[in-house]
């Protein structure tokens, strides 16, 4: 049993439900508190409303971007900050001061995330964790923002010539808010980029090779996960009625970071929850630590903080949403058992071997040249894997790379589709240089590819990996997701093709299943399903028969006829020489990073470079053995 | 030109400090991918400790000994409560682990010590004039004992058997156990060398920067930003990168603004992740891929 942070968007199908109902859930609890509650922990209640907006954008960010923020505390004091000069300064009035405020804090996200994005996880957590601290020291310095005492007499808001003023009125103001703060996110986590940034989270390379720009989506949840900070800032700021640096403290932050942790990361609903028992939890705490210690002055509720951070990450990773799904589960009864291995192979319909398959209009008419590889080369150190590679294929054709163990089709593979940039050579997808760029570029080209390990989303369904495929022939984008109403029907559309595709591969029962619960072979399947939902004009196969069982290697070869016979062209890298031999069009055989040969099946079969390569480098090699026999009349 | 030279030797010995703080993110980071947040604690509990044994009458030298040997050993327990028990540790999970431990450190400090900052005594109380340059004795014993200590650990790296295992674990763990070499026991290792030169810089930087609960947060943070100036996998980058930042951070200080000292060091972290993204991020990631 591993320990594994649960992902927002883990196990789709079934959280969709229990996200509603937990909105739902937290949205009665939220409104009965005023009814039965005291002023006193009303109080508290508002700041835990105000807070639960900063944690759930935390939330989102380490949930969908697997991203840790230590700063978000300076992005609520950012908002908070803008809102109090705006409303004192310049009199606006909150409401347009909030969209202002919002916006600025929102900017200052964009431009700190941009260079540290495309840096791994604690650079940018220790980066957010200095930008907090600037934040301070620009508060602190800034005669303008009122140094250390900071801005005063910021009014409570009105609207409709009312004034929230007690407690109870402005924990109803904000209840809405938070509930539109939950609903959006939601809403965005189970959209087309929620499950883009899922996949990224189980395989980056994959989500990428399918049309995932990584880089950009981190980006605008980052810049998100701000402006959830932000409005949590404006509401702080009139709530208080003063704002001073400590409202971008480091404490804040971790307070910030527990409430989303407690909650569980893997659940947006989570982060209010986390918010209220965090907030009891801290009040709680303030009282009791200096009774019980005479003398304890200061932040002594941190103590609390650490020990809760690190006990929950230890036991409880996915929070207290984790205890929750846990008791449905045992309420429901376990229904993800594992595919048993012999329950059959995927189950295909005989058609004809040259029934053309997936012909698109607009598909690059057969023989027109698509990939261009020049003089590709790759070092690593001192070895040279791939030695000045060329290959040119063509719209309509299979081509093989074959080649003993280590000969460099893998990595002329991973150059071909930019998972590794080459250390020289060019390569050209459909008019487009692609070489050392990110694979989602190759895939933009219309060129997409598998993986000789598998890369399956672990945490995603076979619809949902399949879905992912879908991503570039889909376009709701962020704002989009989060108001639904445009994303819905394009939603069903994809799920529908998904479905189609499914059936198309045999893996139509299979469909609700995780993906890692189906047995190696389909998982196969699922990969290749995966990345003809891109629609591509080019695949790249790396080992796709490899786990495949006789009628399943069959019933590839003729899926790959028919793709062939609509348009697609197919590269192959492959170890059964003989399914490859009977396949190709064209096949080119790599040795030590050399191409020794190029040409038919027959041509290559007769060519004695490639007989000696195969029977002279790893006699007792299986292919070894294939090649030499299909190589004897 | 007498200020200047004032300045740079001033920006040395808190470089210094730096530097120690470095190696100890540098030798955790090395074995097991993690990055301790609670490192600056390490240092400040170690100030507080020793502090607070002086003023209970202890002699200074049992006193820094004392605060060392506990910390070193509070560095081992985390290991074992915190980090040795996760199975699958991705980087996520070990922010907010070591982030627990951290604010956890840091809230029994101030529980135990109060919320006042204190000095230690110095080794050798007041300072000298050389050529116009105030130096204090202090200033000295810093850059004397911080040399020796990352002389020492960097000889342990390159000339010891368990030094070389460290090194071996952090680059290639699979072929690091097949020979024999034990991840965990690498794991504690490297935890009680960060506690122990954690805790060196701390006794040393409390008589002149002081010490309080919540120094170890900006403490850290530098010393983990000189960690990544030096390609965060290298001892020697380690300790330059804490000498440049020290030195840089009190020009700033210096000729633009005392204010602006804190912000140093979060700029040159930007600027040079963004510069030199491949140079620093590709050696890490071949060391641990």
């Amino acid at each position: 049993m591993t320990r594994r942070l649960p992902r927002i968007g883990a196990h789709r199908r079934r959280s969709r439900r229990g996200d509603v109902i937990g909105i739902a859930v937290v949205a009665l609890l939220m409104l009965a508190l005023p009814l039965v509650a005291s002023s006193s922990v009303i109080n508290v209640g508002v700041y835990a409303l105000i807070y639960a907006l900063a944690a759930l954008g935390l939330s989102l960010l380490m949930g969908l971007a697997g991203q840790v923020s230590l700063g978000q505390a300076g992005f609520f004091a950012i908002g908070a900050y803008t809102q109090a000069v705006l409303v004192t300064r310049y009199e606006w009035s909150g409401l347009p001061a909030s969209v202002l405020a919002v916006a600025v804090t929102m900017t200052a996200a964009l431009l700190v995330g941009l260079p540290l994005l495309r840096l791994r996880g604690h650079y940018l957590a220790l980066a957010t964790l200095g930008f907090g601290i600037i934040v301070t020291v620009l508060a602190t310095e800034s005669d303008f923002l009122g140094a250390t005492s900071g801005i005063f007499g910021i009014t409570k808001p009105e609207l409709n010539n009312r004034t929230y003023n007690s407690p109870t009125e402005y924990y109803l103001l904000l209840v809405p808010v938070v509930l539109l703060g939950l609903w959006l996110a939601r809403n965005i986590v189970e959209s087309r980029i929620g499950r883009a940034l899922g996949a990224v989270n189980d395989s980056e390379v994959a989500a990428e090779s399918l049309g995932v720009d990584t880089f950009r989506l981190r980006v605008q949840v980052f810049v998100l996960s701000a402006a959830y900070a932000s409005v949590a800032g404006t509401a702080f700021a009139h709530w208080l009625g003063v704002i001073n640096p400590n409202a971008a403290n480091f404490p804040l932050s971790v307070k910030f970071l527990l409430m989303a942790v407690l909650g569980g990361v893997g659940s947006v609903y989570g982060a209010v929850v986390g918010a209220f028992a965090v907030e009891g939890l801290d009040d709680g705490l303030r009282r009791l630590i200096p009774e019980l210690l005479p003398g304890a002055v200061g932040e002594v509720q941190l103590i609390g903080f650490g020990i809760l951070l690190t006990t929950i990450m230890i036991f409880l990773p996915g929070g207290l949403h984790q205890l929750w799904t846990g008791a449905r589960r045992r309420m429901a009864g376990d229904t993800s058992a594992p595919v048993p291995e012999d329950e059959g192979e995927a189950r295909l319909e005989p058609v004809a071997d040259d029934v053309p398959l997936l012909a698109r209009e607009g598909r690059p008419a057969p023989g027109t040249p698509l990939l261009e590889v020049r003089g590709l080369t790759k070092r690593f150190g001192g070895v040279t894997a791939v030695d000045d590679f060329d290959l040119t294929v063509a719209a309509g054709e299979i081509v093989a790379l074959i080649g003993p163990n280590g000969a460099g089709k893998t990595t002329a593979f991973n150059m071909i589709s930019g998972a590794v940039p080459p250390t020289a050579g060019e390569v050209t997808m459909a008019g487009t240089r692609v070489e050392g760029r990110k694979p989602h570029v190759f895939a933009r080209a219309g060129a997409t590819r598998t993986f000789q390990n598998l890369q399956i989303f672990a945490s995603a369904t076979v619809l949902g990996n399949v879905m992912v495929g879908r991503h570039l022939r889909s376009r709701s984008g962020m704002l989009g997701a989060a108001l639904v109403l445009p994303a819905r029907r394009e939603e069903r559309a994809v799920e529908e093709s998904a479905r189609e595709l499914l059936e198309l591969l045999g893996l139509g029962e299979d469909a609700d299943r995780l993906a890692v619960d189906l047995p190696f072979g389909r998982q196969r399947l699922v990969e290749i399903a995966r990345a003809l939902a891109l629609d591509p004009d080019l695949l790249l196969l790396d080992e796709p028969m490899a786990g495949l069982s006789g009628t399943e290697r069959r019933e590839l070869a003729r899926l790959l006829r028919r793709l062939r016979a609509g348009g697609m062209a197919i590269v192959l890298v492959e170890h059964d020489v003989e399914a490859v031999l009977a396949l190709a069009d064209r096949v080119a055989v790599l040795e030590d990073g050399v191409r020794i040969a190029l040409g038919t099946p027959d041509e290559v079969r007769h060519d004695p470079a490639v007989i000696a390569a195969y029977l002279g480098v790893e006699p007792e090699d299986e292919a070894a053995t294939a090649a030499a026999e299909a190589g004897t009349p | 030109m007498t200020d200047l030279l004032q300045l740079l030797f001033a920006g040395l010995s808190q470089g210094a400090v730096y530097a120690l703080v470095a190696i100890g993110f540098v030798a955790i980071f090395t074995v097991s991918g993690v990055i301790n947040l609670a490192q600056g604690e390490f240092a400040a509990l170690a100030g507080l400790v020793a502090i607070s044994a002086v003023g209970s009458g202890l002699p200074l030298l049992a006193a820094v000994v004392l605060a060392v040997l506990s910390v070193a050993l509070v560095a081992v327990i985390m290991e074992r409560l915190v980090i040795f028990p996760v199975k699958r540790m991705t980087t996520l999970v070990s922010l907010i682990l070591t982030l627990g431990v951290s604010t956890g450190l840091k809230a029994l400090m101030l529980l135990v010590y109060g919320p006042n900052a204190e000095g230690l005594t110095p080794l050798t109380p007041g300072s000298f004039s050389l050529g116009g340059v105030s130096i204090r004795y202090q200033e000295l014993w810093i850059l004397l004992i911080a040399g020796v200590v990352s002389l020492a650990v960097y000889w342990f790296y390159e000339r010891t058997l368990a030094g070389k295992s460290l090194r071996a674990c952090a680059e290639q763990p699979v072929a690091a156990r097949l020979v024999g070499i034990s991840l965990t026991k690498a794991s504690l290792l490297s935890f009680l060398i960060a506690g122990t030169v954690g805790a060196i810089a701390g006794v040393l930087a409390s008589p002149i920067y002081f010490t309080s609960w919540e120094s170890g947060l900006t403490l850290g943070l530098k010393g983990f930003v000189a960690a990544t100036l030096g390609g965060l996998i290298s001892v020697r980058g380690a300790v330059l990168g804490g000498l440049l930042l020290g030195v840089l951070e009190t020009l700033t200080a210096g000729y633009i603004s005392t204010g602006l000292r804190d912000a140093v060091a979060f700029l040159l972290l930007i600027i040079v992740l963004v510069a030199r993204p491949a140079g620093i991020f590709g050696r890490t990631a071949e060391a641990r891929v």
